[in-house]
């Protein structure tokens, strides 16, 4: 079969495993969002105590293999509990908290990058911390997240690929099901490298449009 | 309103001594200029008024509240305490507009319309009506720190801190911040101002405050400061610097 008849013929499980490698990675940043948002703050807090906690988050996310991890809550801890576990569900747990780790970094990161004077300046208002962070610091922050928060999107979408080694039917698993049917490695392979292509180019795209919307923002509002 | 009382306030960064044993009165409406060579302690001093430095030991008392005892009140007390710092820190991403009339509607004291009418009054004080839609970025540095100053006022605050207002300015700018500075004086504010400025000092200050490694080394009103300082190193300051 040619790569065109290949498209045609298993186009509904391609475009299935596209969808669910989509919806995993959607619901799982969302999750990251909100670690990262978590950690990333307890990251710049004053307690000693706080930062501690997020130290040691980011560094067991950053300080083992991604694999590792997915194994880790498909197998290690079901197994250790005695329960039955969904791959889907043990995917969406292990890239959440990856991509968490990540974010958390590129938030505090962020709020970092913002001149302590603004911190003061706030605070010197009288509004009470969490107030300043949320109006003062954080607008100000998101806009030079913002090249990092959307690659970290991308890595994401990306890593949803080694889900298909505990048996996630996601894109690439989709593609070695079908090559296990047909036989046909080269074509196949290359058509979900290139539908994973296309989907992170459109991603791309917005992403830069997005950008340019904000530095427009800046200068000119 | 607007006094401020300082006893034996001390304040150390780590084995620093900064301020060593700092005693000051400040009565109402009294303009204090503070100077002193970099390094001195005059801005930790300034800054451990508002708790943007907490104070190691000693008291601060402004309108009868202990900031160094604020415990969960020091939101409360600060919104009585202006500042205007060097560097302006206007928020970039508010109008001129927003940046004054944000905390008093962020902190419900007032509705976003009375707040921006207010504003507007501020920024007439200052000179400004014609920038109020515009971000910080559009301004120069001397009107920057002119809408600082307007910030500052909104929460219509009895003392008013200035740490350096205008070190940060080219020479052309920092007349129209002194003038607005002096009209504040005019009206009365109770002002504490951390100065290079000794023309200002001279001029409008009712009392001058030489600060050196961290005490205070020597105080009294501009003409006896400046005409007639009695100790030492004063005398060496000055002679530095005028």
């Amino acid at each position: 079969m040619s790569i065109l008849e290949l498209i045609v013929q298993y186009w509904p499980r391609l475009i299935a495993g596209l969808g669910l490698t989509v919806e995993i990675t959607i619901i799982s940043l969302i999750l990251a969002g909100i670690l990262g948002m978590v950690f990333g703050l307890l990251s710049v807090s004053k307690r000693k105590g706080l930062r501690a906690i997020a130290l040691v988050y980011v560094d067991i996310v950053r300080g083992t293999p991604l694999l590792v991890q997915a194994f880790f809550i498909y197998f290690g801890i079901p197994a250790a509990l005695g329960i039955q576990s969904d791959p889907v569900v043990s995917g969406v747990i292990t890239l959440s908290l990856n991509a968490g780790g990540y974010l958390a970094e590129i938030v505090r990161g962020g709020i970092e990058s913002i001149s302590r004077g603004q911190m003061e300046a706030a605070r010197s208002l009288g509004l009470p911390y969490g107030m300043a962070m949320r109006s003062v610091i954080l607008p100000q922050a998101i806009r030079t997240m913002t090249p990092a928060l959307i690659n970290q999107c991308i890595i994401t979408l990306k890593d949803t690929s080694l889900l298909s080694v505990i048996g996630v039917t996601e894109l690439t698993q989709t593609g070695r099901l079908i090559i296990a049917n047909n036989y046909q490695s080269f074509e196949v392979w290359a058509i979900v490298a290139m539908m994973y292509f296309i989907i992170i180019m459109i991603l791309s795209k917005i992403s830069k449009r997005i950008e340019r919307k904000m530095s427009y923002g800046k200068s000119n509002n | 309103m607007g006094k401020v009382i300082i006893k034996n306030l001390k304040k150390n960064f780590g084995d620093l001594e900064v301020l060593k044993d700092i005693n000051l009165e400040v009565k109402e409406q009294e303009v204090i200029c503070i100077i002193g060579a970099s390094g001195s302690g005059k801005s930790t001093l300034l800054r451990c008024i508002n708790a943007l430095e907490d104070a190691s030991s000693g008291t601060i008392e402004v309108d009868g509240n202990d900031i160094t005892r604020a415990d969960g009140n020091i939101n409360k007390y600060r919104q009585n305490i202006g500042m205007v710092f060097q560097q302006f820190n206007l928020f970039p991403h508010m109008t001129v507009l927003k940046n004054i009339s944000f905390a008093p509607v962020a902190l419900k004291l007032k509705t976003k319309e009375e707040a921006e009418e207010t504003a507007m009054k501020l920024l007439r004080r200052v000179d400004l009506t014609e920038k109020a839609n515009v971000h910080p970025e559009q301004l120069s540095g001397g009107q920057q720190q002119r809408v600082a100053i307007a910030r500052a006022l909104a929460m219509n605050p009895d003392v008013m801190l200035f740490d350096e207002p205008t070190s940060a300015l080219d020479p052309e700018m920092v007349g129209e911040v002194l003038n607005v500075m002096k009209q504040l004086a005019k009206d009365g504010m109770t002002m504490i101002v951390v100065t290079h400025e000794m023309g200002f000092a001279r001029e409008v200050a009712d009392r001058v405050i030489f600060i050196d490694e961290g005490f205070i080394v020597e105080e009294g009103p501009p003409s006896e400061i400046f005409g007639n300082p009695k100790n030492q190193r004063t005398i060496n300051f000055l002679n530095k610097v005028l």
